[in-house]
């Protein structure tokens, strides 16, 4: 079949969710002219996503509607190398989005920053602890770029989404009610914290009581009428208890169609391709530079889009895959430990507390919203004394309520049956009487946690399959442990509660399973630092093999963090772009001396 | 005028009565989470939150009526809602107030206690809800909530682009303009989300584009997080012209009687 050569445009972008159309924004207003790829359909905020029909639980909670179509394009997965990878058939364990907005539209909104220290793991641990901590087998190493670098990036892009919270450290000055452990703050959250829920409400307070620092929990669920630096207008929230897997038709999560596209889509700089799907990056003859990106338009027809530089704005997954297909970077070989691409992926370790209160306390768990929670962070990254724990990292234990949808939601105490009539009485007495608490943990990366490309299965559009090999290490399985029992302490000593039961999906005895849901925080495989032996690309995002091409998203993470990823990436995208604009456009080169 | 179960109830205890349907199919009366349920629906303060509809008794509507009149502790209350609301609930037949009848219970009264507080603004309505005691609200509210009134013909011709836009904004709001559905809230066809949402369904145009232009100027506020004036002021005056004159004409669908079958489709935009 003849490839179509279109026009040569100044830059390509790969992706039409948070990153890709922050980048073309910035991009376009820098006088580049963008074109951007999305694979998915177009789609909007106020068309697409409105109650009655969007808060059809079955349809977009459990059918997935909004998510990617696993019958084009899958992965498989196999829990070491010993084993067979299969594909993925079906969604489970994390659900990458398609389409304007991408997995931006339907997150919860937990909009958080890293700790100063996350961002130095290993030089952090190893100057607390000593250089022996970390142990061998585990591959955690910095970022390559610092807090006190990303706090402008970070700060901005909670401007974009209009984020409710409490400032806990503005400036190096301690504020009550907010999280303590937070890096400085140059300014505070643009809007108030949301209002809590009685649970909620009863877990800080016990925290409190045992010392802790509850907090509420940083939220791109908006709390007033608010204007972003774009111009886009978000409203208050309704509390409908409709924000994961699903669009908010009430422009009060903050998403990248009413935040950044509704704002850019009119630029003369910009123009968007839907149902446009890349199949492959083009390198030059010396392979040095990419020359742009082969993708099928909406016809199925093979087009040739050269470009002067390239933004890969997919999913994590995504973004990897297509280096390995596209022969961008040294792929990972386990074996020697040598190579970049696919390297140091890492998961999330979630596990959860059920509380369970008498009947004087009624929690109403239909009013909610994806960030609604109360949060303490004193087991997260290293605010906590990890010298005889035999692990390193953390993370936030909260106490949520962000739905009470009738098919998802029905806690029942432990020893209930799991069917059958006694299992609908426990329903029925349970529902509007519990507490949901998540343990939402780091993970470590390690050499044997890796991605590459699969030597049996292909795609729909005949390409190998990334074959993600993957199970929960050593390190996070006793940390999960760890901090579960931190969580079950806190549920204990909540008022009114008889009953208090734990799940751990990380657990010692378990392997990691991709069949049930546990969180789309999908991390590394092509992470960012300042050596070209351990990452793909430099401290800019800049891919050292390829210097006009620049990555963004959790495929950057060195090791996962014990918190969403949404924030950290879109700080570290604004970074990028900061330097692609001022560094980068007006002289095309390496940024750093590989 | 007649007293019924109102499509509120239908809707406002949508959750509890769906429970309930299940529990009978399921045989489990004598289970204790049930009991536990219908204890709730008869609390008091739970009963406004959800619906006035419910265990409303003839006491209760009979003091809503003699409010309506006129009547109040305090000897009178100054004017009878009837004067300008009907004694069934249907206005005056000038669209200048707004139609009561079927209304969310507990809306209605918060207006009252809004009116009274004056975090709703409106000289008569305030003097009026100042000589209302708690219960006096309530009953009235209940009342008004109870009546089944059939509806006043539409005032005036509107352009059948006027009302397609209306029914646009209605149904998927304007991604241009960054309005979000009105049915995201108010329910299908504007027919209310109770107990804190009211129906659109119906009520006047005049009255509808009123508030939503007193809404655009912040000059009225006592919703939640005043979700209605962002809204608002990001609509045209053709805009909310187009919505009111739209929702004045929409229809709730009829009664179903017992045993009839699946729901019908909601009643569609008329001009006439």
């Amino acid at each position: 079949m003849m490839v179509k050569t279109l026009p040569r445009t100044d830059v390509l972008i790969i992706g039409a969710g948070w990153t890709g159309l922050t980048a073309a924004y910035e991009l376009a207003h820098a006088g580049q002219r963008c074109v951007v790829l999305e694979r998915g359909r177009k789609r909007h905020t106020a068309t697409s996503f409105s109650a009655p029909e969007e808060h059809d639980e079955l349809k977009y909670a459990h059918r997935y509607a909004h998510m990617m179509d696993v019958k084009k394009e899958t992965l498989t997965i196999r829990n070491n190398r010993d084993q067979q990878a299969l594909p993925m058939r079906r969604l489970g364990s994390f659900l990458p989005g398609s389409g304007l907005g991408g997995a931006g539209i339907h997150w919860n909104g937990q909009l958080w920053r890293p700790l100063p220290s996350d961002l130095q793991m290993r030089s952090h641990y190893e100057e607390r602890y000593g250089k022996d901590f970390i142990g061998p087998e585990l591959s955690v190493q910095d970022w390559g770029v610092t807090y006190e670098e990303l706090e402008p990036h970070l700060d901005f892009f909670e401007r974009i989404c209009g984020a409710a919270g409490q400032a806990g450290n503005l400036g190096g000055e301690a504020r009550p009610g907010g999280n303590v452990f937070e890096g400085p703050r140059s300014a505070d959250y643009p809007n108030p914290p949301m209002r809590q829920p009685v649970s909620n409400t009863l877990f800080g307070e016990a925290a409190a009581r045992m010392g802790l620092n509850p907090f509420p929990m940083p939220s791109a669920n908006v709390t007033r009428a608010y204007e972003n630096p774009y111009g886009a207008q978000l409203h208050p929230c309704t509390y409908c208890g409709f924000c994961e897997r699903f669009g908010c038709g009430y422009y009060a999560k903050a998403d990248p169609i009413i935040c950044v596209y509704d704002r850019i889509k009119d630029h003369e700089n910009f123009e968007i391709r839907f149902d446009a799907q890349v199949l492959r990056i083009e390198k030059s003859a010396d392979g040095k530079t990419a020359t742009g990106a082969i993708y099928l338009d909406e016809n199925g027809e093979e087009m040739f889009q050269p470009a002067n530089t390239i933004c890969m704005c997919a999913y994590a997954l995504w973004n990897v895959h297509l280096m390995l297909v596209s022969g961008l970077g040294k792929p990972y070989d386990p074996k020697t430990r040598t190579g970049v691409v696919g390297r140091n992926y890492s998961y999330q370790t979630v596990a959860g507390v059920d509380a369970f209160f008498d009947r004087t306390v009624e929690t109403d768990p239909y009013m909610g919203a994806g960030a609604l929670g109360v949060v303490i962070d004193d087991f997260n990254g290293d605010n906590f004394d990890h010298s005889e724990l035999g692990f390193v990292g953390g993370g936030y234990i909260a106490c949520k309520q962000y739905h009470g949808r009738p098919i998802g939601y029905q806690p029942v105490p432990e020893g209930t049956p799991k069917w059958g009539a006694e299992w609908k009485r426990a329903v029925r007495e349970n529902y509007n009487h519990h507490a949901d608490l998540v343990v939402h943990g780091s993970s470590v990366s390690t050499p044997e946690n890796y991605l590459d490309l699969d030597p049996t299965w292909t795609d729909a559009y005949g390409r190998p399959l990334l074959r993600m090999t993957f199970d929960f290490p050593e390190n996070d399985r006793k940390m999960s442990d760890f901090m579960m029992q931190r969580a079950m302490e806190v549920a204990r000593e909540m008022d009114n509660v008889t009953s208090v039961s734990g799940t751990n999906l990380a657990a010692v005895d378990k392997h990691y399973d991709i069949v049930p849901y546990q969180t789309t925080h999908n991390v590394g495989g092509a992470v960012i630092g300042t050596n070209p032996q351990t990452s793909v690309v430099n401290r800019y995002g800049q891919m050292w093999d390829h210097h006009n091409v620049f990555v963004f998203g959790a495929c950057l993470f060195p090791q996962n963090l014990g918190y969403n990823p949404t924030g950290p990436l879109m700080g570290l995208a604004y970074w990028t772009l900061d330097h692609m604009k001022r560094d980068y456009l007006p002289n095309p080169a390496p940024l750093m001396d590989a | 005028m007649t007293f019924r179960t109102v499509l509120i109830f239908f809707t406002a205890v949508a959750v509890l009565s769906i429970s309930a349907s299940f529990i009978r199919a399921q045989n489990y009366e004598a289970a204790p989470g049930i009991a536990a349920m219908e204890d709730r629906l008869r609390d008091d303060f739970l009963r406004f939150n959800a619906t006035v509809n419910t265990e409303v008794d003839d006491d209760v509507l009979e003091l809503g009526r003699l409010v309506a009149m006129g009547g109040s502790e305090a000897g009178d209350s100054g004017m009878a809602c009837i004067t300008c609301h009907g004694a069934d609930g249907t206005g005056d037949g000038s669209g200048a107030f707004p139609r009561l009848a079927g209304q969310a219970g507990w809306y209605t009264y918060k207006q009252l206690k809004d009116y009274a507080s004056g975090d709703r603004q409106n000289r008569v309505m305030s003097g009026i809800a100042k000589k209302l005691t708690d219960e006096e609200m309530e009953a009235v509210a209940a009342y008004y909530a109870t009546i089944s009134a059939p509806y006043t013909p539409p005032l005036g011709d509107v352009d059948g682009m006027t009302l397609q836009w209306g029914g646009q904004l209605g149904a998927v709001g304007s991604a241009e303009r960054g309005v979000p559905a009105c049915v995201n809230c108010h329910g299908p066809s504007g027919l209310g989300n109770p107990p804190s949402v009211p129906y659109l369904a119906g009520q006047y145009a005049s009255y509808l584009a009123h508030q939503l232009e007193m809404w655009k100027q912040g000059k009225r506020d006592n919703d939640i997080d005043n979700v209605m004036s962002a809204i608002a002021r990001k609509m045209t005056q053709k805009d909310i012209d187009a919505v009111s004159e739209y929702y004045n004409r929409v229809r709730p669908p009829l009664p179903i009687p017992p045993g009839a079958g699946p729901l019908p489709e909601p009643a569609a935009a008329s001009t006439q």
